[in-house]
């Protein structure tokens, strides 16, 4: 494995990874009232 | 307009629902093969460009749209794009989100049908590959054959009753009771299992995979970090291929499950007050989560080191069906467990996907037919299973399925979201539809997406769209007149067609007579 494809991989991954991570925190943090 | 009021119980259902309709097998099958066929690692760079400006713009454009639509009481895509696009030419047109869904329900359904029995064959130890690793191959695409009868048209129908009968006939129950039970009852509550279920499943099959070491010896080279790099080693040389950057952008936007006329029903169901940016926002990433995360560090790899370079490349159906499963064989006796856990997964990544396609069937039926769900779900049933006989005796080659796919689950989803995209950026316009997004809205979207939504989006879909269009339509074309079964399978879509615009205008009557503003020219008064 290149240096590239461990920045691609984990980049991507880890990318994606706080992207969901901050939307579930978001969602799940906001006061109960339905969608 | 439907009888009985659906709702979703909470914002976390909403997501999970929406997110398990575009996680599907080609989050796990299709993207990992487009990575490796086009620049690997160096492949994230189209890709997350078109998310970012093609398919989460275009995704927060129809909850917005949906969430308008319902509330002026529609919940079907012509009662939504006739509201938003303000009249009946981009109601008709909202006839190809109803076209879509249940169309691609009818061979959908029978893909999720072949996981359910894979997943039984593991389970139950039928997937036998044999002694000898050198017809591992040859048995694979031998058992592939038998389940699917791609071999020859009419073969699962004919004599006894075959597995793969039974096993459609299971799939196609289960997925009516859901249905059946309603948005909150049925789909939400499934999916708030499914998808944690699924994640717990991937999970499961990524540490396996990434504790493969080298497992063999005569192929030192075939490491696991070999084959993530054969994944992701950037090839930076395919960047200045077309064929890149269009096979990029289709892949966001059939992943993330727009232009299927999923969300502009699942989304009409919300309140004025519900959010829609926040939550469309945490759909995609879902998504993106089981295809980056997932499918990218598990299917290539768990090929590549079994099977080498040559094995690890595919499309969906020859990666899934036909070199996991010697992949699997070659783990051993653990391989058994995995291989069930794998299909078992891809079965709730199909359910949850399928689910999201009857739905908004369903409440079309309703809405024009005036129709309580006790009605429409056997009728929606019954087009299905109708449309899903006509694949799986066709089975020879998958042409009928593949006719299917091409017309309306390809062409058709960049229609759909083409015409979406311009009704909510020009004809809605696209500062009230900020406006609109914006209300109850927990995030803001960047006010760049203001000029993209305009201008962007709607360039680089069609860009994309005459592309693959360029690409392909040649051969379909070419395949119509040479292959009677293509043929006939495209007089069943317009067919099909041809009755959703007949019950359409029926149901823009029944919407007149109503006295609602089925042409968007008040607003609304929640």
């Amino acid at each position: 494995m290149t240096l590239g494809g461990w920045v691609f991989m984990i980049g991507s991954v880890l990318g994606v990874l706080a992207v969901v991570v901050y939307c579930y925190w978001k969602v799940l943090t906001l006061p109960k009232d339905g969608p | 307009m439907s009888k009985e009021a659906q709702q979703w119980g909470s914002r976390l259902g909403v997501i999970l629902a929406v997110a398990g309709s575009a996680v599907g097998l080609g989050n796990f099958l299709r993207f990992p093969g487009q990575a490796v066929q086009n620049g690997g690692g160096a492949f994230m760079v189209p890709y997350f460009l078109a998310l970012v400006l093609l398919g989460i713009p275009i995704g927060w454009a129809e909850w917005t749209m949906a969430r308008y639509g319902g509330r002026k009481g529609f919940h079907s895509a012509p009662g939504v794009l006739g509201v938003v696009g303000r009249g009946r030419a981009m109601r008709t047109l909202g006839g190809l989100g109803v076209l879509v869904p249940l169309v691609v329900c009818m061979y959908y359904v029978l893909i999720e049908s072949w996981c359910l029995q894979y997943f039984f064959r593991y389970a139950f130890g039928q997937m036998d590959l044999g002694a000898d690793p050198a017809g591992f191959v040859d048995r694979s695409k031998a058992v592939f054959v038998a389940v699917t009868g791609s071999d020859q048209d009419g073969v699962t129908l004919n004599g006894g009753i075959h597995p793969t009968v039974i096993f459609w006939l299971v799939t196609m129950a289960l997925n009516l009771f859901f249905i059946w039970r309603g948005l909150s009852r049925g789909i939400e509550r499934f999916c708030n299992i499914a998808m944690p279920l699924m994640a717990v499943c991937a999970i499961v099959v990524l540490a396996r995979v990434l504790t493969l070491g080298t497992p063999d010896p005569a192929h030192p080279e075939r490491s696991v970090l070999a084959g993530l790099g054969f994944m992701w080693n950037p090839d930076f040389s395919k960047l200045g291929d077309f064929k890149t950057w269009l096979a990029a952008a289709g892949q966001v936007f059939f992943s993330l499950s727009v232009g299927f006329g999923v969300i502009l029903n699942y989304a009409s169901y919300l309140r004025k007050k519900d959010d829609v940016v926040l939550s469309g926002l945490t759909a995609s990433s879902t998504n993106e989560l089981f295809e980056v995360g997932f499918g990218g560090l598990i299917t290539i790899p768990a090929a590549f080191v079994f099977l080498g370079a040559s094995g690890a490349i595919g499309g969906t159906f020859g990666l899934g069906f036909n070199t996991l499963p010697v992949v699997f064989e070659h783990m051993g006796p653990f391989g058994r467990f995995i291989g069930a856990t794998w299909f078992f997964m891809l079965f709730l990544a199909a359910i949850t996907s399928s689910l999201s396609m009857l739905q908004p069937v369903a409440a079309f039926v309703e809405e024009a037919l005036g129709l309580p769900r006790r009605a429409s779900v056997p009728i929606v049933g019954g087009v299905v299973m109708l449309g899903s006989l006509w694949v799986i005796y066709f089975s020879k080659n998958l042409v009928a399925l593949d006719t299917m796919d091409f017309w309306v689950g390809t062409t058709g989803i960049f229609l759909l979201a083409t015409i979406q995209s311009i009704a909510f950026a020009w004809v809605f316009g696209v500062d009230r539809g900020l406006a609109e997004a914006h209300v109850g809205a927990h995030i803001r979207i960047p006010g760049v997406y203001r000029f993209v939504l305009k201008y962007v989006t709607p360039v680089y879909l069609l860009v994309v769209f005459i592309g693959f269009c360029v690409q392909n339509l040649p051969g379909y074309i070419r395949g119509l007149a040479e292959d009677h079964v293509a043929r006939r399978s495209l007089w069943v879509i317009l067919f099909v067609a041809a009755v959703i615009a007949v019950v359409s205008s029926l149901g823009a009557r029944r919407w007149r007579a109503a006295g609602l503003d089925l042409d968007g020219k008040e607003p609304p008064n929640d």
